[in-house]
């Protein structure tokens, strides 16, 4: 969820899915036509993978690579909003919304030629779900018991009514491992078996990983034993070999591509969009996201240092974000490819609120609320940011700049990663730059964090709402979609108006290729294949 | 010490030492009366003018904001002579003082500081400075304590060598003979001679200063925003540098000038004050 | 004292500096705000999993704990496992200490190849155009800043010229003499400098020296002299900066190989730094002060060979 680049951070969270239906999408019929079979195709990313287990991993560079590798029961649809057979072809609802049946695909492998069974689908998912496992678990809490009924059926149990089940069970912690090659794996405990077996995952996925240089590259092998078929009925992927070389600096990966020695990149920054989209040689691809940022504030009535925040009064709040030209900031960082947001979440999200941008610029009124909140003659307040990250600097700067209209004086504190994801956790902060990608299809995930208070207060800004957290914890139950809505509405509402974020813009993710090697996909919540992928001569 | 005074007096300034005397006069000039020279105000943004390349009403161009590329080079120059000046002085001080007492006095004092010069020696001087700051926090205060941490080290060894030749010197014989008292023969009689080294050592160690704050004002560590510094310039238009070259070109050009003003002072104040190095 | 007796000495005099150093930067890496949990879990863990995995990583025992165990895991030959990879450390190293070896070792020989024949001919034309534009150059690349050059060269050889790479290392030999030319050539700009200025400074003096005077009345071709006397003058002075200057060039290829995207090990100290990954920082702190030190021993060993008055 920040924005950055350094190790371990997460903005962009892939699941552990395929697509079924690949081919249909956003994909020129010619493209299609012309895919070719074989071959490598290099991939740029700026941060190696840290450790291949889709149930203990923490971060997204690991989470990007394990959708390669791993696949679950369902799929995410190609906008992010629904879910799509995966490993399970059939799943039906039932005991008033407490029982989910679901039909495995006939004849599926692991990489290692090994049949998948019911029983790694259960011990798969009993591994998910124990507490004691990783940081997802939550996800699927509402599992009481996972049964297998035959062969190719496993029945989910849930403790009550979950209408975010389906969504999770396409989210990559619910990934598929074979049971028996992780029990083989050396090591005593269960933690030491999951290290050794990450090193050479196995999962069912397109692609399996044979060569891995940390820091330096990953070297992908198409699995012969992948289910999944291209239109022209010959198994899946294209690819013979896909690299992920790591490549930190921004710069350096443009180049790369430039000269022809990588055939795709992540991340181009913003401002170098425009000028790769005029080079004939390559190809600029703008997938949607759900990415949003935003500056955290910090809202209780006393800093952690003792001092008062002027922060804890909402009309300074309002008035900050009035205060900002948010068209202005996003020409600025991201050359015109934001757009402003319309809620906490962005507007690809099931369920976001779509009302048009919130707080429209408008300084004179900026003014007037802060003179209502007795800060007439200006404040002064602190913001810590990521050094070196050139999208947050850039939104500081413009935000800075704008502030100082209305008399409040920014400071900003630069900190490297875990100085800063410390000082947030320890809630030392007045405010903090920041940036999210959502996991899952499901506005669940992103208001448990951004406005549910016993989460992380409010992304550990002290803000709470009882109302609030009552429709989210009435909307986790909730199984009436309409009724949903409405209180997904009311909910963000409430947030837009109380304002503990300053809220700036959403962006797609720019994603780079040289014109000949095509297929690739990425979804709103940021996986990215490369099953479809491939490379013309 | 009088008659090397004298004979430097009668020797005309060497060519090098006038052209890094010019850029050092030019960078000060800049520091103390930015607005002279600078067209626009160095942080005000021009929405209108986003990225435009030099032109008559930029000489170097804009940057992302808008902001005068000229105006902002201009700036720059006194933050980053604060930065030659500051890391500088400051490890040039305290090393010169503790190389002054450990080649005086010796002992168990210089054998710790042997240890020490052995610990620091050994390990990448910039690495060493990254991991300060990170510790301590960017920015130039923290900045400089992590250079003076580090870098007293090579003023002390320098200093301690020159009090190990001038202390055996003939006229420091014969001041202990004469019982001159301890602080004047340091100060009359070593310190003079001793200077000499170092400060021409300073000189060039300013031009090294700024590269190194730069470097870290590249990587985000020095410097904080929306303060201009060179390298934080380079860092803040590295993105743009196929597109808009001008954003790195010319606060890339001042760091080279000004490291050149550095380093022909050292030189032309070597050859002038007859230090060998 | 024996060579070999003062080469056993100097290698247990070794000892205990770096035993200070494994001290000091054990303790230093501690001193750095966060821990390896936070650089791994960012923003979304929860209190859970931050206590679960500083459990996991061994965060959760004792400094003194943690002392100890590091003491033991350097005396066995091991430095432990990688908090942010996961791996072992010495298999990190092991994969890219040599890519920096190479560099540093490419950035030298480049280095010489530019100085040593400029400054013969800049002290052989003293004053004169040759030596003023040698030493124009040089001085303008003593002060550029490494990241600046690298910039520059990377786009004008790699992005425009597509003369070389832009960065990495390749799989064979061949390649990563290919892939680190430019790296290596960033890298030796500055030491060029140093040697040239050094080098150019000496030759002068042995020039001016009476006993080449000496030599040139006993009527030696002045060539000869050149090689006999102030080629091995002139080498002892610069081997002796190049040892010296071994520290500053592995910082150096820390803003290189982030630069050029090299897979070395300055990149991986930084990298390790900002990952709060205390086993690298001290392992990789223990290679480099061992590697600077056996520069250091190196450098006083060709010195003995090369001029047999310096003993000790």
């Amino acid at each position: 969820m920040d924005n950055g680049s350094s190790v371990g951070r997460r903005f962009v969270l892939g699941g552990g899915v395929g697509l079924a239906t690949l081919a249909t999408m956003g994909m020129p019929t010619a493209a299609r036509a012309a895919a070719v079979r074989g071959g490598r195709m290099v991939y740029a990313r700026y941060a190696d993978s840290l450790f291949l287990d889709p149930v203990l991993s923490d971060a997204n560079v690991d989470i990007w690579v394990m959708n390669s590798i791993y696949d679950t029961l369902l799929m995410p649809t190609p906008e992010g909003i629904g879910v799509q057979e995966g490993l399970a072809t059939k799943w039906v609802l039932g005991d008033g919304g407490k029982a989910l049946t679901l039909t495995l695909r006939e004849g599926v492998k692991f990489s290692d030629g090994t049949p998948l069974k019911a029983s790694d689908v259960k011990w798969s998912l009993d591994r998910a779900r124990n507490p004691k496992n990783g940081a997802w678990n939550e996800m699927i809490a509402s599992i009481d018991a996972v049964e297998i009924t035959d062969p190719s059926t496993v029945v989910l149990k849930l403790k009550h009514p979950d209408p975010t089940l389906l969504p999770a069970l396409a989210m990559f912690n619910t990934g598929i491992l074979p049971q028996a090659a992780f029990a083989a794996a050396p090591g005593a405990t269960e933690d030491e078996k999951a290290k050794a077996f990450a090193e050479k995952p196995i999962g069912t996925g397109p692609f399996m990983l044979t060569e891995w240089q940390r820091g330096q590259r990953m070297l992908l092998k198409r699995n012969p034993h992948y289910w999944k078929k291209a239109p022209d009925g010959q198994p899946l992927p294209y690819l013979d070999e896909l690299e992920f070389a790591i490549i930190p600096d921004d710069a350096t990966r443009i180049l790369k591509l430039k000269a022809g020695e990588i055939h795709g990149t992540e991340f181009v920054p913003y401002s170098r969009v425009k000028e790769l989209q005029a080079d004939k040689n390559l190809r600029m691809e703008l997938w949607p996201s759900t990415r949003v940022a935003y500056l955290t504030l910090y809202v209780r009535d006393k800093l952690k240092n003792g001092q008062d925040n002027p922060l804890s009064n909402v009309k300074v709040r309002q008035a900050l974000n009035y205060a900002v030209n948010k068209d202005a900031v996003i020409a600025i960082t991201t050359l015109g490819l934001g757009k402003p947001l319309q809620s906490f979440m962005s507007s690809s999200t099931p369920l976001s609120r779509k009302d048009g941008p919130v707080y429209r610029y408008d300084p004179a009124k900026a003014k007037a609320l802060l003179a209502e909140a007795g800060f007439a003659n200006g404040l002064e307040l602190s913001c810590i940011a990521l050094a070196g990250n050139q999208d947050e600097m850039n939104n500081l700067t413009t935000v800075q700049q704008m502030w100082a209209q209305i008399g409040v004086r920014l400071k900003i504190e630069l900190l490297d990663n875990p100085t800063r994801t410390a000082r947030y956790r320890a809630e030392d902060f007045q405010m903090r730059t920041a940036a999210w990608t959502d996991d899952i299809a499901d506005p669940s995930e992103i208001t448990s964090y951004f406005a549910y208070y016993p989460n992380i207060h409010a992304l550990h800004s002290g803000w709470e709402e009882k109302r609030v957290n009552e429709l989210f914890l009435q909307s986790q139950q909730e199984v009436d979609p309409a009724k949903r809505q409405a209180q997904y509405a009311e909910l963000q509402k409430i947030y837009v108006d109380a304002a503990p974020i300053l809220f700036l813009y959403e962006t797609p993710y720019p994603v780079a290729f040289r014109g000949n090697a095509k297929g690739f996909v990425q979804i709103p919540l940021g996986n990215n294949y490369f099953e479809a992928a491939y490379v013309e001569k | 010490m009088r008659a090397v005074l004298a004979r430097i007096a009668s020797r005309p300034l060497p060519a090098p030492l006038l052209g890094g005397l010019a850029l050092l006069a030019v960078m000060v000039a800049f520091t103390v009366s930015p607005g002279t020279f600078a067209p626009y105000d160095p942080l005000a943004f021009d929405y209108n003018a986003l990225l435009s390349p030099p032109s008559a009403a930029h000489l170097f161009g804009t940057d992302q904001f808008g902001r005068d590329i000229l105006s902002r080079t201009i700036a720059a120059a006194a933050v980053d002579l604060q930065i030659a000046l500051f890391a500088t002085i400051f490890p040039g001080l305290l090393g010169s003082l503790i190389g002054l007492f450990v080649g005086w006095y010796g002992g168990v004092a210089d054998a710790v500081f042997g240890r020490l010069v052995d610990l620091v020696v050994t390990f990448p001087f910039l690495v060493l400075v990254i991991a300060i700051v990170a510790i301590l926090g960017p920015g130039l205060a923290n900045m400089y304590i992590a250079v003076t941490a580090v870098g007293w080290v090579f003023y002390a060894r320098l200093m301690r060598g020159e009090v190990l030749v001038q202390k055996s010197g003939e006229y420091v014989a014969a001041a202990r003979v004469l019982g001159y008292s301890t602080p004047r023969i340091i100060f009359r009689h070593i310190l003079p001679n001793a200077v000499r080294p170092v400060l021409v050592y300073a000189v060039t160690d300013m031009a090294l200063a700024i590269l190194l704050g730069s470097s870290l004002g590249y990587l985000g560590l020095g410097a904080q925003p929306p303060t201009a510094e060179w390298g934080v310039l380079i860092a803040d238009g590295k993105n743009f540098f196929t597109t808009a070259p001008w954003i790195v070109l010319f606060p890339g050009a001042a760091i080279v000038l000004a490291g050149l003003g550095f380093s022909l002072t050292g030189d032309g104040l070597a050859d002038l004050l007859e230090v060998r190095r | 004292m024996s060579r070999g007796a003062w080469l056993v000495s100097r290698l247990l005099q070794m000892v205990p500096t770096f035993l200070l150093i494994g001290l000091a930067v054990f303790v230093l890496a501690r001193l750095l705000p966060g821990n390896a949990v936070m650089a791994l879990l960012g923003d979304r863990g929860s209190d859970e999993a931050v206590a679960r995995l500083t459990r996991q990583l061994g965060l959760d025992q004792s400094i003194g704990m943690q002392l100890l165990a590091f003491l033991e895991s350097v005396l066995r030959g091991q430095f432990g496992t990688s908090l942010a990879f996961r791996i072992p450390v010495t298999r990190l190293i092991a994969e890219r200490l040599p890519v920096t070896l190479m560099l540093t070792g490419m950035a030298i020989v480049i280095a010489l190849a530019l100085a040593l024949p400029l400054a013969f001919v800049a002290a052989l034309k003293v004053n004169r155009w040759p030596d003023l534009l040698i030493r124009g150059v040089f001085q303008v690349g003593l002060s550029s800043p490494i990241f600046y050059v690298g910039l520059v060269l990377l786009t004008v050889f790699a992005a425009w010229l597509r003369i070389f790479p832009v960065g990495g290392y390749g799989d064979t030999f061949a390649e990563h003499i290919y892939h680190l030319f430019l790296p290596a050539v960033t890298l030796a700009f500055s030491l060029s400098a140093i040697v040239m200025r050094n080098l150019r400074a000496s030759i002068l003096s042995v020039i001016r020296a009476e006993y080449v005077d000496f030599a040139r009345a006993k009527g030696l071709r002045s060539r000869v002299v050149l090689l006999r006397h102030v080629l091995r003058n002139a080498l002892i002075a610069t081997v002796t900066l190049v040892g010296l200057h071994i520290g500053s060039l592995l910082g150096g290829a820390v803003i290189t190989e982030t630069v050029f995207a090299v897979p070395g090990v300055g990149r991986l100290m930084v990298d390790s730094i900002f990952a709060r990954d205390y086993p690298v920082i001290q392992a990789l702190t223990l290679v480099l002060a061992v590697l600077v030190s056996l520069a250091f021993l190196v450098t006083d060993l060709v010195q003995m060979w090369l001029d047999p008055r310096v003993g000790r």
